[in-house]
């Protein structure tokens, strides 16, 4: 049983990253959250942190997928397709 | 479509069949290829490549597995092949190795904190979405391709290990060494684009 009751800040500052990723353990991410709760410090780092990859996130994913891009990978394959019928010919 | 008088050739079937899986997957493929190349047209080339491919080795993929993990595994494989091609020599990098906490600091020491409770949110407000691409087109190949998995696919390492053939750890190190980098990138663009300067006017004399 750990005898870890409460995380240093160096503890929650070399979690920060796999806290981002989401791959802490039920266990560690408790521990992080009741650090957060008493630390403005470590809260405003995470938070910013945080906040970052939300926005980063939200604006590499706002792209206009170009409508007829479908049907023009649909006629390349077509396409592909007829070429081989030919050299088969 | 097939046609009505005679059944569908074996080539038509496999065809339809790839078609329905790319169209469902075709926003995120779509958003992972203007993330690994340079401008919309580089981007559909990439996609028409790797849809070629995949249809040339359809037989490859198993039903019931993640179709978009197969299709993505294509796509990266095809860019590293052309990205390649183009330098026609071997890719050194050059690994930024940027501190911790970079942009906090940054935004920290510029006056940002003051101005909001969400600092982060406040400049990438003001941010287009072409200069946090341009942030990422910066990074080194390895790292961005990591990088935007990540933030367009929410991927975790195995997922993201699957795709680009690497270790869960190597995996990790070039995530966590790419979101510095990328701090970096943002905040020179930031500060190059006059950002920083429009937010906190009374610093820009300092």
């Amino acid at each position: 049983m750990s005898s870890v009751t409460r995380y240093t800040c160096e503890e929650m500052f070399r979690r920060l990253d796999r806290y981002l990723d989401r791959t802490l353990s039920e266990d560690e991410l408790a521990m992080v959250m009741a650090h957060l709760e008493e630390c403005a410090v470590c809260a405003s780092e995470y938070r910013f942190e945080e906040s970052l990859v939300e926005e980063v996130r939200g604006k590499l994913r706002r792209l206009d997928l170009p409508s007829d891009l479908m049907s023009r990978i649909s006629a390349g394959l077509a396409a592909a397709d007829d070429d081989s019928e030919t050299t088969e010919d | 479509m097939p046609s009505t008088t005679s059944p569908p050739s074996s080539a038509e079937v496999g065809r339809a069949e790839l078609e329905s899986l790319l169209e469902a997957v075709l926003p995120s493929a779509y958003g992972l290829a203007r993330q690994l190349t340079r401008n919309t047209t580089e981007a559909e080339d990439l996609l028409q490549e790797a849809a070629l491919q995949a249809y040339r080795g359809l037989a490859t993929f198993t039903p019931g597995t993640s179709f978009k993990a197969w299709f993505f595994r294509i796509l990266t494989n095809r860019h590293y092949y052309r990205y390649r091609e183009a330098r026609r020599r071997p890719v050194t990098v050059e690994i930024d190795d940027s501190p911790d906490l970079y942009l906090f600091a940054r935004t920290a020491e510029s006056g940002l904190h003051a101005l909001s409770e969400d600092p982060a949110r406040l400049l990438m407000s003001k941010m287009t979405e072409e200069q946090i691409r341009n942030a990422m087109a910066e990074l080194p190949e390895e790292h961005r391709v990591v990088v935007a998995l990540f933030f367009l696919e929410e991927m975790r390492y195995h997922e993201i290990g699957e795709i680009v053939g690497c270790p869960v750890g190597t995996v990790r190190s070039r995530l966590h060494r790419g979101r510095k980098m990328l701090q970096k990138r943002l905040w020179h663009i930031a500060r190059s684009e006059g950002i920083v300067d429009q937010l906190t006017p009374a610093e820009a004399s300092s």
